[in-house]
């Protein structure tokens, strides 16, 4: 899977989370925040992480998740960490 | 002590089979049952005994269900296709908290709020609920217990969705109060209580404006805990069956809705030419003080209905909105306590419940919505179904110690009207009653010429001894 595969993935996954402004998801890179970019409220990265699980066919360990940085390159360089693994 | 003078200045809720205020209006005072028969209730076939409630779907407040992908039947959040409330706070929402939230914005929006008054320092929320139990609850542990899924697959808002005050935190967020935001929670008199509540805060001067009401999202997972009880009617279709008075009466029919009601202090609402719907002249709760958690007190409603009407300050109400649940034992206890206090003539007694069903943490404040209605209408609503009166006395009466009317239901015919009937109304009396023990009353008025109330004493006189102890519902 693609680093691009991947970011597409992560902004279907986004799609389905009503809480974010749906117009801000047009040109997610890299380098684009979770939080400052997308106002995605806090509360809601525990939901992005369990359907990011859920769509890529991985498990992410809890600390994994305390761990994880705000950016989507993050989250990105986790999922293809957790698919080499697999 | 004399505080300051309450007035009821909106409303809105949520009620079955209603698409508005307007709606319900019209269905209540033309006789009408809103009680169905409830196809999530019937897929369960003999597992539960009574199969009628006064429902409302998800459909019929123009709201859709979001399923999660990660947990099987959870509803993630909801869409609102009217675009009525935000999807910041639809994701922080039971379905009862939306409808809390809708009805709350009818009430602003009736009372004519502005933004600074709503957001304001001195502008209270005091909502709250009955039910213990709810969807998001239920498959947040279903999920962890039984299927053995990590807990981060409820979601983050399994805790917001479900905690007791969820109503008032989902509201005050919504629009932005500054003032008191808690809940009280007194069983079916929930609805009541925390209007009183409301009220108070506002007579005592600690609150200018509140928002106030009662809440019960529709939910099986209420209404099985009431089934297993074997309190619930049935064998009736579903408009007979909840039949408050009658002598074949044999449980109540859950219902589930939403009241919510704006108060003002009374000087303020006069000043900006608000619409006064009712003064609030006194609101009382008590609690039996005899130890049983089910069974209606006679002595408790006669201290309640003392503290009430003030000794006596306050006249003689037009109209007794009664709990009036359709059980047994809780129809006896409540019409002969009225009796009792108000005699024989003079006034008229509404059951609201039988035309909509007994909606636990909101039957008080959906009534208390049919109370202004009844203002508003110069209309009494009717206790539908009460086709027979029992000519005999109660088995109660029949005891040595029973002090209270000695005549029988059937002798009451009069004051238990079987369709709407107009009258003028100048003042409604609101009762309601919960399991603990808890009696909670409230008097409301037109806003006419009426006696002020004077310097309120919560004494309570000598109780008289108690009915039988044979159990039944509240």
């Amino acid at each position: 899977m693609t680093r691009q595969e991947v970011i597409d993935g992560l902004v279907e996954i986004l799609q389905t989370v009503r809480t974010i402004n749906q117009e801000k998801l047009i040109g997610v890179t890299d380098e684009t925040d979770f939080i400052a970019d997308l106002n995605t409220p806090s509360t809601e990265m525990i939901n992005i992480a369990s359907k990011t699980e859920q769509k890529f066919g991985i498990e992410f360990e809890d600390d994994e998740i305390d761990g994880l940085g705000s950016k989507v390159k993050d989250i990105v360089d986790l999922i293809l960490k957790k698919q080499a693994e697999a | 002590m004399t505080g300051r003078k309450v007035a009821v200045v909106g409303m809105g809720g949520a009620f079955p089979t209603c698409k508005s205020l307007d709606d319900f209006r019209d269905k209540i005072f033309s006789n009408q049952s809103l009680i169905r028969d409830w196809p999530e209730a019937l897929t369960y076939d003999k597992k539960i005994r009574s199969t009628v409630a006064g429902f409302i779907t998800e459909a019929e407040m123009d709201l859709e269900i979001i399923y999660s992908t990660l947990l099987e039947n959870y509803p993630e959040t909801y869409v609102d296709k009217k675009n009525r409330i935000p999807n910041i706070n639809l994701a922080t929402a039971d379905i009862g908290s939306i409808w809390a939230m809708l009805g709350t914005q009818d009430a602003i929006k009736m009372a004519g709020w502005s933004i600074e008054e709503t957001q304001a320092e001195t502008t209270g929320v005091v909502i709250g609920s009955g039910g213990g139990g709810n969807t998001i609850l239920r498959n947040a542990w279903h999920n962890f217990y039984v299927l053995g899924k990590k807990t981060r697959l409820a979601g983050s808002h399994s805790v917001d969705r479900s905690m007791p005050y969820r109503e008032v935190a989902n509201v005050s967020c919504l629009i932005k109060n500054r003032g008191v935001a808690e809940t009280i929670g007194s069983a079916c008199a929930t609805g009541l209580g925390n209007i009183g509540h409301a009220y108070q805060l506002i007579k005592f001067g600690l609150q200018d404006r509140v928002i106030a009401g009662g809440v019960e999202g529709t939910s099986l997972e209420t209404f099985i805990g009431f089934d297993a009880m074997q309190v619930l009617s049935k064998n009736f279709s579903a408009a007979e069956s909840s039949r408050p008075f009658d002598i074949n009466r044999n449980g109540f029919v859950c219902g589930f809705g939403s009241g919510i009601v704006a108060l003002e202090e009374y000087e303020m609402a006069k000043a900006r030419g608000a619409n006064i719907i009712a003064v609030i002249d006194n609101y009382f709760n008590n609690s039996d003080g005899d130890g049983d958690m089910f069974y209606p007190s006679f002595a408790g409603q006669q201290r309640l209905w003392k503290g009430l009407l003030n000794n006596n300050t306050l006249p003689k109400p037009d109209v007794v909105k009664v709990h009036g649940t359709s059980t047994p034992a809780g129809d006896a206890i409540e019409l002969l306590s009225v009796v009792d206090t108000l005699g024989e003539s003079g006034y008229h007694i509404s059951a609201p419940k039988s035309q909509f069903g007994h909606m636990l943490g909101a039957a008080g404040s959906v009534e208390f919505i049919t109370a202004l209605l009844m203002l508003q209408e110069q209309k009494v609503l009717p206790c539908l179904n009460s086709d027979i009166l029992n000519t005999e006395l109660e088995p109660f009466q029949l005891q040595p110690d029973w002090q209270g009317p000695k005549k029988p239901f059937s002798h009451y015919r009069h004051l238990l009207p079987q369709q709407s009937i107009s009258k003028p109304i100048n003042n409604i009396v609101c009762l309601n009653y919960g399991f603990g023990g808890t009696n909670s009353a409230i008097y409301i008025s037109k806003d006419c010429a009426k006696p002020e109330i004077g310097t309120l004493n919560q004494s309570a006189q000598s109780p008289k001894p108690e009915a039988s102890n044979s159990k039944n519902d509240r």
